[in-house]
Parts: structure tokens; C-alpha cells; sequence
């Protein structure tokens, strides 16, 4: 009987260590990972399905009134009523404001592990400041949140496009502002909730006291705002006729900005409308707290520079 | 010509709170293992946030792998791998993503990270492990990791705050075998501990500072061949031998009436002349005459304060 070497059915390979030869980036490729890194940890990427299910489920909720109202268009296009809107593209920025929920969670998420697990010196021991890190966070959070405010803003447009009696060409042409403002108030809305939210969640490692201080500080605001504007004569909020105290309410800021990209005056119906100077005061203190954030995590991340 | 890793002049650091951490150190390191000993608060980790460019020092240089860290703090970091003392590591997260991640942040490609992340995984010996939450794994696994995101990157160089902290001794044997290893990836390790023992049976360098100050600078065998000590055995009568080489000048410790230490200093040709003629003279019979050599913590703990 002739001995035949069979293959074997496996083999155990050291293959010891093997230097990295590759591309490396610098400082830039450090900057950008970590908002690549903020972003998918906030949408759920790469976690388990747990993770995912209040990001997407929000971006879905918040894109229904987009698709109720094109049906409504899609209806109505034969109708005296096609002229009918739903929601406007300024309103649906107000829409927006239910992301809130979402701020609150994934604000914390995204800075308080980070000081909680001690995860500062590993993340600074590379190519990064304290201000990378805080530019990174804010910046990824302000992505996230221009995404999600935005593209219902596109289901809308594009939506009403193909469904208006009078064709794409001439839905497009009479609402060729909303190109430029619906992108600007969507960003501005963005980045004031993420520079304030992170900031907020920078105060503590625990990362439910992050997400209920921020809810925190918008609905006492608000109510201290209402409260203070009803004293002083004015309507309690929803009436025509605020006062400048309406300045003092977190959520009625990104609001009046939105109100000033699309109108040009903040909207009368609101805690501040029709107030003598509200909207240099919006402007205000829209870019008050927005550098003071920013000011305040730059301090906070001082020393790791 | 190769860099040293480690270069320092007249480098010194007064923290705001007017603690001297570390006082004019001069000091040239090769590259290689070397140790960075001290006791606590001697300025050991001081020196490594310096060479991270996470300080700035007082006055003075410091120079890792030939980069002066005050050109760019934050751009030498790329060539560095860090891991710090304490435990650094997100719980929720999986090894695998913590050390990709991490990579990332150092400049590598989210591909390349990934893969690199495996290898060197593979190598700390996680590799069925590194898909598990780093919630449950034992002090010896998380200090397997912290290495592994140390080296995802292949730095030049990698700065180890006592990397046996904490380990029980197979733990201790293990972390010790794979940073003796690092050498062989050509990666150069400065092992600061407080533990003289591993620094003496891993480092080929070593650095001994004190209360900020620079002890010793130099090869870990030479260093302890320079401080060996000789022990004679004799038949009663090592006093009188001792007093006897006392007069001519030598350092002796009596251990026992048979045993002597003799301090060695140089190469101990005259001193081995003179304890031969010693015994000589006062009719002892020299039973032994062997080369002690001194451990690092008796050369440290031999230092005037």
C-alpha cells in the first residue's frame, strides 16, 4: 500500500507583528475621524439595533408632516383648495424642535462617557486639542441635526414639486428663496441646539443629568419667558405682542433666527414679536449663547491642550 | 544616524500650584526599552505629558525621537502611542471598536484601523475576546488593551505608565514578556514604573529620577556591574577583615562573622588585591570570593536625599 500525504485541514500561523506602512494622515485626518466617530456613534452605526431605533424613528416622525402635506397637495391639485398648506418650510423648521428629545440624549452621549471613562487622555495623547475636540463634538452633533432637519425640508419641496397643479418648473421658480433660506435656518437651528447642548453636557459625567438639564434649562426658560412677558402686559406668548423678557426663552431663539432668514422681522406671534428691537435682540443673543458655549467648552477642555 | 528617543536639556516644570515636578533634567536616552523609575510623585508622569506636548515646559527642552515637542506639541503626538495608568477604557464599547476608534484618531483610514486593530488585538492575545464589551473583561485584559490601542498606530515610540499596575503575577509575567517584545516591532518603549524589578528584567535603559531631579542615566547591566558588590566568605573573623579594608579605604557591610559585602567600584582589581592580601595577612582562610550584583532598588534606595 503506497503512504499518501493528505492535505491538512488547518494550519496555526504567527504572523507576528507587521508594521503599518499605509496612509497616515495628520492633525486634519485626527479632526475629521473623531466627528466621523461622534456622528456614527449618535446614529447607532456599528452598535446594536437598540442604538439605532430613536435616531432613525425621529428622522421618520419628523418627515411625516412633510409626506402628509404632499399627499394633501397631491389631493387637493384639482381643488380650490390647492393653495392649502399644511405646513410651511419656515414652519416645518419649528417642526424641528421635537429633535429636542433627541438632543438630549445624544448631547450627553457624546462628551459625558468620554470624561465618565477617563477616555480624555487616551483621545488627546493623538493629534488633537481640547478646541479639535470640542469643534469636532458641536460640529458632528450641528451635522446630525442639519440632516435631520433638512431632509424632510427636501421631501417637502421636492414632494410639492411633482404633485402642484402648475408644474415643477413653476413650483421651483416661485420658491427659489426657500433654496437659500431653508438650508441657512436649518443650520442656524442646528448649531445653536448643538452648541448649547454639548455645553450643557460637558458640566457633568453622568450623562441623564445632561440630558435633563437641558430639557431643564428650555422649559424653566420658557415658562420664567411666558411668565415675565405675561406680567408685563403682553399676551402669554401665543398672543401678538411680546416683550423683549421673551428674549429669555432657550427654544424661542433659533426661532426668531428662523423667523429673520425668512421674513426678515420675527414673527409677531411670539413671545418677543412686536417687541421694539427684537430682532437685533434674537440676533444677540442667538450669537450670546452660541459663543458662549463654544466659550465655555474651550475652558472646559483647557487643559488638555 | 537614529534618533535618541528621548532628549532632554535643562528641562524643568513648576505646576501653577508652585510644585516643582521636574528641575533642570539633562538627560539623553537611546533608543530601545528603557525604564523611567522614581517613586510616586517623582515626576515620572510629568515627563510624559511633556513629551506628549500636553505641557509646556517651565524652561528647557525635551526632544522625543528626534522632534523638538515645542515645534509641534501636538503634531509629535503622531509618532507616539500612549497608555496611561489609570483605567482609560469605555465599558460599553467593544475592544475591537475602542482600538479602531482610537486609531482613527491618530490619522489611520477607518479601513486600516479596523485591520490594524485586529493584528494587534491578535497579538496582546484578545483576539476571541475582542468582540466582547470591555465591561467584562479582567484587569489583565484591560491592560492588554491599553496597550493594543498604544500600538494600533506603529508609533516610534510608545509611553507606558505602569503598565503592570494593578496585575496579579501571571498578568504581571504576560505584560511584561509583551512590552519586552516591543523592541522586536521596532518600537522603542519608555516604561515608567516605580516597580525596579521590571524595568530590570525588561528595559535595556534606564532613567532613575527623584523627586524631580535626574538619579542615574544609563544601561541597565552597566549600571548594576558599576554598583556590584563583591562577598567574601571567610572563617570567623570578617570583622577584622572588614576594619582592616576599612583603613585602606574600601566600603564594607559585615553581614554575618564569616560574610562580608565589599563595594566595588570600577572594574575591583585593587580591591580584589586587597582582600586577597588582607585575608592573608590576618590568617583567614578565604572560603568564597563572588560578585554580587546590586538590584536597582538598592542602587535607588543607596542615593543621598
Amino acid at each position: 500500500m503506497t503512504a499518501q500525504l493528505l492535505p491538512r485541514a488547518g494550519a496555526v500561523y504567527d504572523r507576528g507583528y507587521r508594521p503599518y506602512e499605509g496612509e497616515r494622515g495628520g492633525r486634519g485626518a485626527a479632526r475629521a475621524a473623531l466627528v466621523r466617530v461622534s456622528i456614527r456613534r449618535a446614529l447607532g452605526l456599528r452598535r446594536s439595533w437598540r442604538q439605532k431605533v430613536l435616531p432613525w424613528s425621529l428622522l421618520a416622525i419628523a418627515t411625516i408632516p412633510a409626506v402628509v402635506n404632499v399627499g394633501v397637495k397631491y389631493i387637493t391639485r384639482n381643488t380650490p383648495a390647492t393653495n392649502f398648506d399644511l405646513i410651511t418650510f419656515r414652519g416645518y423648521v419649528g417642526v424641528s424642535t421635537t429633535l429636542l428629545l433627541f438632543v438630549a440624549i445624544t448631547a450627553p452621549d457624546m462628551v459625558c462617557p468620554d470624561r465618565r471613562n477617563r477616555v480624555l487622555p487616551l483621545i488627546f495623547a493623538r493629534p488633537l486639542t481640547g478646541n479639535d475636540y470640542v469643534l469636532a463634538k458641536v460640529g458632528a452633533l450641528t451635522a446630525i441635526l442639519f440632516g435631520f432637519g433638512f431632509l424632510p425640508q427636501v421631501v417637502l419641496f421636492v414632494g410639492q414639486m411633482f404633485v402642484v397643479q402648475g408644474g415643477a418648473l413653476d413650483f421651483v421658480r416661485e420658491n427659489s428663496e426657500v433654496l437659500w433660506q431653508v438650508p441657512v435656518a436649518v443650520a442656524l437651528f442646528s448649531l445653536y441646539w448643538a452648541s448649547l447642548a454639548v455645553a450643557i453636557s460637558a458640566t457633568t459625567t453622568r450623562r441623564v443629568v445632561g440630558g435633563v438639564a437641558l430639557l431643564a434649562t428650555v422649559f424653566v426658560s420658557g415658562t420664567v419667558a411666558s411668565m415675565l412677558v405675561s406680567a408685563g402686559g403682553a399676551g402669554p406668548g401665543i398672543f401678538e405682542g411680546g416683550s423683549l423678557w421673551g428674549l429669555l426663552s432657550a427654544s424661542d431663539i433659533p426661532l426668531g433666527m428662523s423667523d429673520l432668514v425668512f421674513l426678515g422681522h420675527v414673527d409677531p406671534v411670539s413671545l418677543v414679536g412686536g417687541a421694539q428691537g427684537a430682532g437685533i435682540g434674537v440676533v444677540m443673543v442667538y450669537v450670546a449663547v452660541v459663543a458662549g458655549s463654544l466659550g465655555y467648552l474651550a475652558y472646559r477642555y483647557r487643559g488638555v491642550q | 544616524m537614529v534618533d535618541d528617543l528621548l532628549r532632554t536639556k535643562g528641562l524643568s516644570l513648576r505646576y501653577p500650584s508652585g510644585t516643582l515636578a521636574l528641575d533642570e533634567l539633562t538627560v539623553d536616552v537611546p533608543r530601545g526599552s528603557v525604564g523611567l523609575v522614581g517613586a510616586n510623585g517623582a515626576g515620572k508622569t510629568t515627563l510624559l505629558r511633556l513629551a506628549l506636548g500636553q505641557l509646556r515646559p517651565t524652561a528647557g527642552t525635551i526632544e522625543v525621537v528626534g522632534r523638538a515637542v515645542a515645534d509641534d506639541p501636538i503634531g509629535v503626538r503622531a509618532h507616539i502611542g500612549f497608555m496611561p495608568e489609570h483605567d482609560c477604557l469605555p465599558s460599553d464599547q467593544t475592544a475591537a471598536d475602542v482600538v479602531a476608534t482610537l486609531g482613527e484618531l491618530a490619522g489611520l483610514p477607518p479601513r486600516a484601523a479596523r485591520q490594524r486593530a485586529s493584528e494587534v488585538l491578535d497579538l496582546v492575545g484578545l483576539d476571541e475576546a475582542r468582540f466582547r464589551p470591555i465591561g467584562g473583561f479582567s484587569t489583565g485584559m484591560r491592560q492588554r488593551t491599553k496597550l493594543a490601542q498604544a500600538i494600533v498606530a506603529d508609533p516610534e515610540v510608545v509611553l507606558l505608565d505602569e503598565p503592570t499596575a494593578g496585575l496579579d503575577p501571571i498578568g504581571r509575567e504576560e505584560m511584561l514578556a509583551l512590552v519586552g517584545r516591543l523592541a522586536d516591532f521596532g518600537i522603542s518603549a519608555l516604561v515608567a514604573t516605580h516597580l525596579l524589578d521590571d524595568v530590570q528584567r525588561v528595559c535595556d535603559q534606564v532613567v532613575m529620577i527623584d523627586g524631580g531631579k535626574l538619579r542615574h542615566a544609563g544601561a541597565t547591566q552597566a549600571l548594576l556591574h558599576r554598583t556590584g558588590a563583591l562577598r567574601v566568605e571567610v572563617n570567623d573573623g570578617a570583622g577584622r577583615l572588614a576594619d582592616l579594608l576599612g583603613v585602606a579605604g574600601v566600603a564594607v557591610t559585615v553581614v554575618d562573622d564569616s560574610t562580608l559585602d565589599v563595594r566595588v567600584d570600577g572594574d575591583g582589581g585593587h580591591v580584589l588585591d586587597l582582600v586577597r592580601d588582607g585575608a592573608d595577612d590576618l590568617g583567614l582562610a578565604l572560603h568564597a570570593l563572588t560578585t554580587r550584583r546590586t538590584s536597582l532598588d538598592e542602587l535607588f534606595l543607596d542615593q543621598p536625599q
